[in-house]
């Protein structure tokens, strides 16, 4: 069994109001999710993919379809035992301090007490919220929230992370950090689902991508088949003159290629951000 | 079952901090240890009644309806609130049954009712104590036989009192578990517990014989799944001893709190597990 996650012929369905009028969240939805991966679930608002990430959790019932988390029935507690969460906007019971959360999470989640110390100040660490460990929840900021719950998200060191919007309200330099503990769970060879709606952080980060709409999967792939385009070609040129243009033209015409667009390459607004904006992490 | 034990203490330990932070929950402790406090001063309107009856009924009378209105409203908000700030979705994510929260939630809110009700009853104690002290005085000058308490009542009865909160915490949060406000769970919560108050009456009338099937059948419906909160409210008896308890009485009045609190957790956590967070 490769798949991190098995979903097969998912369908979820509301029912709404006292006539109980009934809303498709999740349409016949099938996905195979491989370990090892970052994988994005992309999709506007309301399309389905909390709704699938609550099923895959079990924390609401499938109306139809049968999904398996590394193997394992998705509703046991011996898949959730394998399995880290952050769900969107997460809350927390702000006078815990952030070391008392995720010792607490790490206790739920059956972490042994003589490895209890260790891996909680392993997870702090990995979500770079040492220093602020010792501080209630109540005080945090939208970014060291989001860190916070990513700590007790993996303090039981799951092999499967799924992240509900993680990067939600933060900004560019707290999501860069979010992006980096992503990729720290991806090169210790963990499987990390995340969804969202920001693509271009999703671009950066993930390996493969879903796309749905209306409860459905519209397009399913990894990040460069669906991305790159073929039939294209991008140069960087440097110190292009006109003659050199024209000449570089004409060569190409004479191979039967021809240039359609010449622009100048820009920096994103997220770049020129972080570059502009440092040492300030979102502290 | 040793790691389920464990997930349920770690729930029932983080809500019992949660609750004791609770302004509300200062409020009705300081509210009712005043109302205690202040039996003494208002003992000149005893109705006739003996001095110590005054004071006992006051305060066990305080303990009563603050507690109720604590175990209803606390436990209500304690359950509403993982749900409304989505702290359940973090919690249940993990490998952590719903039956095992629900536990942790009652524990929690127990453990909170057990300090509201000893601390009531230590101060309660301690008021009954000094008046007796000043009436054995009293009636040793005049020659007459002093009115006294039973220390051992007194603890029997808190007992007694934290069973009946345990039970209307089991019944709310049977309720929370179907009910999607917390407005609802509170009214119906509440109204739960004035049924257990007067659920006598229908036990009275159900013991009376009726031509009628239909109401033979609703009263032996509503006096099996209401519990008789009354017959916890043995202070007279316990603490004054104004009529003797026996022994296997208190051991009944015990078994049934403890069956109905038993049956409205499990009825509770199967309702819960349907739930959709």
């Amino acid at each position: 069994m490769n798949s991190a996650i098995s979903v097969r012929h998912l369908t979820k369905d509301f029912r709404i109001g006292i006539r109980g009028l009934k809303l498709r969240a999740v349409d016949d939805l099938s996905l195979e999710i491989p370990r090892g991966q970052v994988y994005g679930l992309l999709g506007p608002n309301g399309c389905g993919k909390s709704t699938t990430l609550k099923v895959v959790l079990g924390l609401v019932s499938a109306t139809a379809g049968e999904i398996s988390i590394l193997g394992e029935p998705s509703a046991t507690s011996a898949a959730r035992r394998r399995t880290g969460f952050l769900p969107e906007a997460p809350y927390f019971h702000k006078f815990l301090t952030g070391r008392e959360l995720v010792r607490y999470c790490a206790q739920l989640s059956g972490v042994a007490a003589s490895d209890l110390d260790a891996a909680v100040e392993d997870a702090l660490g990995l979500a770079a919220m040492k220093e602020a460990a010792g501080r209630p929840i109540g005080t945090y900021s939208k970014g060291m929230l989001q860190r916070i719950g990513f700590a007790q998200a993996v303090v039981h060191d799951p092999e499967l992370i799924i992240l509900d919007e993680p990067t939600a309200g933060v900004d560019p330099v707290g999501s860069a950090s979010i992006g980096r503990m992503i990729h720290a769970m991806r090169d210790k060879g963990k499987t990390v689902v995340l969804c969202s709606h920001l693509l271009g952080q999703v671009e950066q980060v993930c390996d493969r991508v879903a796309i749905m709409d209306r409860g459905k999967l519209v397009l399913e792939g990894a990040v460069e088949d669906v991305l790159s385009r073929r039939d294209r070609h991008v140069m960087t040129i440097e110190a292009m003159t006109p003659a050199a243009r024209t000449a570089a033209e004409a060569a190409l015409e004479a191979h039967g290629a021809k240039i359609t667009s010449v622009t100048h390459p820009r920096r994103s607004l997220e770049d020129l951000f972080r570059e502009l904006v440092t040492g300030s992490r979102d502290a | 079952m040793k790691d389920s034990l464990r997930r349920t203490l770690w729930i029932s330990r983080v809500t019992f901090l949660e609750a004791v932070r609770q302004r509300f929950f200062a409020f009705l402790l300081v509210l009712s240890a005043a109302m205690v406090l202040s039996s003494v001063s208002l003992r000149v309107f005893d109705f006739g009644h003996g001095e110590l009856k005054f004071i006992a009924d006051f305060g066990f009378g305080g303990m009563f309806f603050f507690g109720s209105v604590l175990a209803v409203v606390m436990t209500a908000q304690l359950f509403f609130s993982e749900i409304d700030n989505k702290t359940a979705l973090t919690l249940l994510a993990k490998p952590l049954s719903r039956p095992e929260f629900l536990l942790g939630k009652f524990f929690g809110a127990w453990a909170v009712l057990g300090v509201f009700v000893l601390v009531l009853a230590s101060l309660q104690g301690v008021v009954l104590w000094a008046r007796e002290q000043e009436l054995i005085a009293a009636a040793e000058q005049a020659g007459r036989i002093p009115t006294t308490f039973s220390i051992v009542g007194l603890c029997q009865l808190v007992l007694l009192q934290w069973l009946r909160l345990g039970v209307v915490i089991a019944i709310v949060l049977a309720i929370s578990s179907l009910a999607r406000t917390f407005l609802f769970t509170v009214v119906v919560g509440s109204l739960a517990v004035v049924a257990g108050q007067l659920q006598w009456i229908a036990q009275d009338a159900f013991l009376r014989p009726t031509d009628s099937p239909a109401y033979a059948a609703f009263l032996w419906i509503s006096t099996r799944l209401i519990p008789n909160l009354q017959q916890f409210n043995l202070a007279d008896a316990l603490v004054l001893g104004s009529s003797a308890v026996e022994e296997g009485a208190l051991i009944a009045v015990c078994l049934s709190g403890l069956a109905y609190l038993v049956a409205y957790l499990t009825l509770g956590s199967l309702i819960f597990r349907q739930r959709e967070i």
